[in-house]
């Protein structure tokens, strides 16, 4: 138990035990295993993506390539901070490929629409968060995501993105002073 | 106190961006997981987790250079797997070799190794005559898709293809059969990659870009059938994949803008009962991909 405390990113025992029945073949563990993350996996993906296809996509593409990739799982980090981070690298590579596609589709969805009447109303606040958060740069948003609206702690987002804390919470501090100036509109919500 | 209290804001808030749904469609993904398993024992979906897409593509304007340069490279290993694959193969480095539109006739052009005064000459073999002059034997009995038509040129150190008003050039120094047909095929399975990406992601309105879409899968169409028709396609996994590939790539190229969302419908249920889309990223090495 000490040692979970002092090194609390290290796998536990029953993380490598785990991982131990994956490598020999055994096809319950591997089962064991999805079961035990693909949620998690599944939602950060879903985070990222913002479309059910994709994040179906990335959290497959992330478990394939985890059950690939086992044998070579140390327990230097927990399971789950491993996994993530393969997620992550999946997901990430996966949105930038998307959106170059979508940067090719997007003047020919212009074209068609000219003529048509804009929306009037205001957009409210669900509307304008979101975006706000998609006008972060990606090291912004991920982070921001990670630990403000799944929950990852600092020491959790520097063992998945492979950055130090520091920079962790660096950029969650930058993520949150720009996203503090686009919902300026909605200061009152906050300021007393 | 106010930086507490946007925290607080942020936290309440941000929670409505991309909310995923309650449950994980677990069951699918794993029956996805598993066959995509079965099907390939290769799944690499991007680097390092920091790993940073290369930038060189872009898709707009740019998607037909890669996908000529894709058409050129795959022209170039089936055409280099060609020259090399048959045994006793020692050609010098000043030969050429043009596929004509006769599918069973290949001339041959060029010195020969073996042939002292270097001179250049010119073999027509007929299907069947697989030996030429100097000890080489050619095996011509598979045929290749009638529309692209491909040439070595070692003697200047460049490969061109032709076909469907693609064409380009490539350096053979140091080419070894396999790889390049390993190149070859897994730029073509990447550039699918795209393409049918690209299809799902596009809205139902996109009639335009369903035409451009078309237009691409017919490039891709052509390279799927030369590949098809070269030693890539012997391995057990990659043939079937190539096949599903090519039908799917036959019903894009068949969407014509006025298609109805019937043909749409069948194309998305083609792509998630084969799973070609897991299967191709199955098949795509690392390091190929983001770019």
């Amino acid at each position: 138990m000490e040692l979970a405390t002092a090194y609390p990113s290290w796998s536990s025992v029953n993380d490598l035990q785990l991982v131990t029945r994956v490598v020999a073949g055994e096809a319950a563990a591997e089962r064991e295993l999805y079961e035990t993350y693909v949620d998690r996996i599944y939602r950060l993906s879903f985070r990222i993506a913002g479309d059910d296809e994709l994040a179906r996509d990335f959290t497959q593409a992330t478990f394939i390539r985890a059950f690939e990739k086992i044998g070579s799982f140390r327990g230097e980090s927990s399971l789950s901070t491993w996994l993530h981070s393969i997620g992550m690298s999946v997901a990430l590579n996966g949105l930038r490929k998307t959106k170059r596609l979508r940067k090719r589709e997007a003047p020919i969805e212009e074209g068609l629409t000219v003529g048509s009447t804009r929306r009037e109303a205001e957009p409210d606040l669900k509307e304008k968060m979101a975006r706000a958060i998609e006008s972060l740069s990606e090291k912004y948003r991920v982070v921001f995501l990670m630990h403000d609206v799944e929950g990852f702690t600092h020491e959790e987002i520097s063992g998945v993105l492979k950055i130090p804390v520091g920079t962790s919470k660096s950029h969650l501090f930058q993520a949150r002073s720009k996203l503090r100036v686009a919902l300026a509109d909605f200061a009152p919500e906050w300021v007393s | 106190m106010t930086e507490d209290k946007f925290e607080s804001f942020l936290k309440k808030a941000a929670p409505s961006y991309n909310s995923p749904p309650e449950r994980a469609p677990r069951e699918e993904m794993w029956r996805a997981i598993q066959a995509a398993r079965q099907a390939g024992p290769r799944v690499v979906y991007g680097g390092g987790a920091n790993s940073v897409a290369t930038s060189g593509s872009r898709f707009g304007s740019k998607v037909w250079l890669s996908a000529a340069a894709a058409a050129v490279l795959v022209a170039t290993g089936v055409g280099i797997g060609r020259w090399t694959a048959s045994p006793g193969t020692e050609s010098t480095a000043a030969s050429t070799v043009a596929r004509t539109a006769a599918p069973d006739q290949v001339a041959l052009e060029g010195p020969i190794k073996g042939d002292a005064s270097g001179s250049e000459r010119t073999v027509t073999t007929e299907r069947g005559d697989s030996r030429a002059p100097g000890g080489r034997a050619f095996d011509r009995s598979t045929s290749v898709a009638s529309g692209p038509s491909l040439r070595l040129d070692v003697a200047s150190g460049g490969i061109t293809a032709s076909g469907n008003g693609v064409s380009g050039s490539a350096s053979t120094a140091g080419a070894t059969s396999p790889s390049a047909y390993q190149v070859a095929a897994v730029n073509h399975l990447t550039q699918a990659e795209a393409l049918l990406t690209s299809f799902r992601t596009r809205s139902a309105a996109d009639q335009r870009v369903d035409a451009q879409l078309a237009s691409w899968a017919r490039e891709l169409l052509s390279n799927t059938r030369l590949l098809l028709d070269s030693p890539v396609a012997v391995d057990p996994q990659r043939r079937p994949l190539l096949q599903d590939l090519e039908l799917l790539l036959v019903q894009i190229v068949q969407l014509s803008p006025g298609g109805t969302p019937q043909d749409r419908e069948i194309i998305e249920h083609t792509l998630k009962q084969d799973q070609v889309l897991t299967r191709l990223r199955t098949a795509i090495p690392a390091g190929q991909r983001g770019s």
